[in-house]
């Protein structure tokens, strides 16, 4: 059997390679599609594009930033509640961002959209609700509204990967693997919010939960590898 | 009813009747891509922006279209593009 003792004692270098992982696949995701959007401009890909930019950004700041190594020299530990509004802050950009990437046909009349990628009407959107969500957690002293947000977002992202999956899955392979990324991203989100709220961040399950993450930021790794391949 | 064409669908078909038609000319293309006026010019004017094609002027002063190394790289990576997209259900 798996002894998680062996992790959980050193659990901030754990979370330190942990992140330098995710970073790493999202920085690779992020050049692919980046490629792929200055070519064709197509408002999809932007946001998809968009969405690891944030997961990356979130990560940096959180296990690596935000290291107990790193962070006592950059802001101190009085100021760490900064750390974590950022982390929070660039979580839900991504999840709003990843969200999008799956809707923006139902909004938008135009594919043509904005000139820039983070600087427009429907980015500040973004970043108001994810600037308020990130805030009132912080007052509040809790994850939950993060955690409420992910879960919906992430619960409409599984229903219409679903039915993406459904409608095209025979002819598009990759559309069954996406929808297992945002049922195990769903997952994780829920077992979060009941290790926030009942479990005390249980070391053994809060190790599952970062093994989940490491396993759809792979699927789409290997999606972004495949598909972008000549 | 037939579904609208995409922009990266349209944009391709312009791209490729230049590169089949060697010096077309505006008002061929303009039928060979099957848009409305207004819709050609928009289409037109981006892929100028964006470096895909240039619009030449022969010695009899004519008007015609090329296709640039930028739009032949896009007709190259159209597919990738295109499985992309439709992979990701973006």
């Amino acid at each position: 059997m798996f002894d998680y003792s062996l992790i959980s004692g050193n659990m901030e270098l754990f979370k330190f390679i942990y992140s330098f992982i995710v970073v790493f696949i999202c920085a690779v995701i992020v050049l692919k599609t980046h490629k792929l959007f200055k070519l064709s401009l197509h408002q999809g890909i932007r946001y998809f594009r968009n969405a690891f930019f944030f997961f990356g950004i979130a990560f940096l700041f959180r296990y690596v930033l935000g290291s107990r190594w790193i962070s006592q020299f950059i802001i101190g530990s009085e100021n760490y509640f900064i750390i974590i509004i950022l982390f929070e802050f660039f979580l839900i950009m991504a999840g709003f961002s990843l969200f999008y990437s799956l809707v923006w046909k139902r909004f938008e009349k135009s594919d043509k959209g904005s000139l820039s990628s983070l600087f427009n009407f429907k980015m500040l959107v973004f970043y108001v609700m994810s600037l308020l969500i990130a805030m009132l957690d912080s007052l509040w002293d809790t994850y939950l509204f993060m955690f409420l947000v992910q879960i919906i977002l992430f619960l409409i992202a599984s229903i219409i990967s679903y039915r993406n999956y459904k409608m095209k899955g025979d002819k598009h392979r990759f559309l069954k693997f996406y929808f297992i990324a945002m049922l195990l991203s769903l997952t994780a989100w829920i077992l979060n919010a009941i290790l926030a709220n009942y479990l005390s961040w249980n070391k053994g399950i809060l190790l599952n939960v970062y093994l989940i993450n490491i396993v759809v930021f792979v699927l789409f790794l290997y999606g972004v590898v495949k598909l972008t391949r000549k | 009813m037939a579904r609208k064409r995409e922009r990266l669908k349209v944009i391709q078909d312009i791209l490729n009747a230049i590169r089949n038609n060697r010096n077309i000319k505006p008002t061929r293309l303009l039928y060979a891509s099957n848009l409305s006026p207004q819709m050609f010019k928009d289409y037109v004017d981006e892929l100028l922006n964006k470096d895909f094609v240039s619009l030449e002027t022969d010695d009899k002063g004519k008007k015609f279209f090329i296709l640039k190394t930028r739009g032949n790289d896009f007709l190259e990576e159209y597919r990738v593009i295109e499985n992309f997209v439709e992979n990701f259900g973006l």
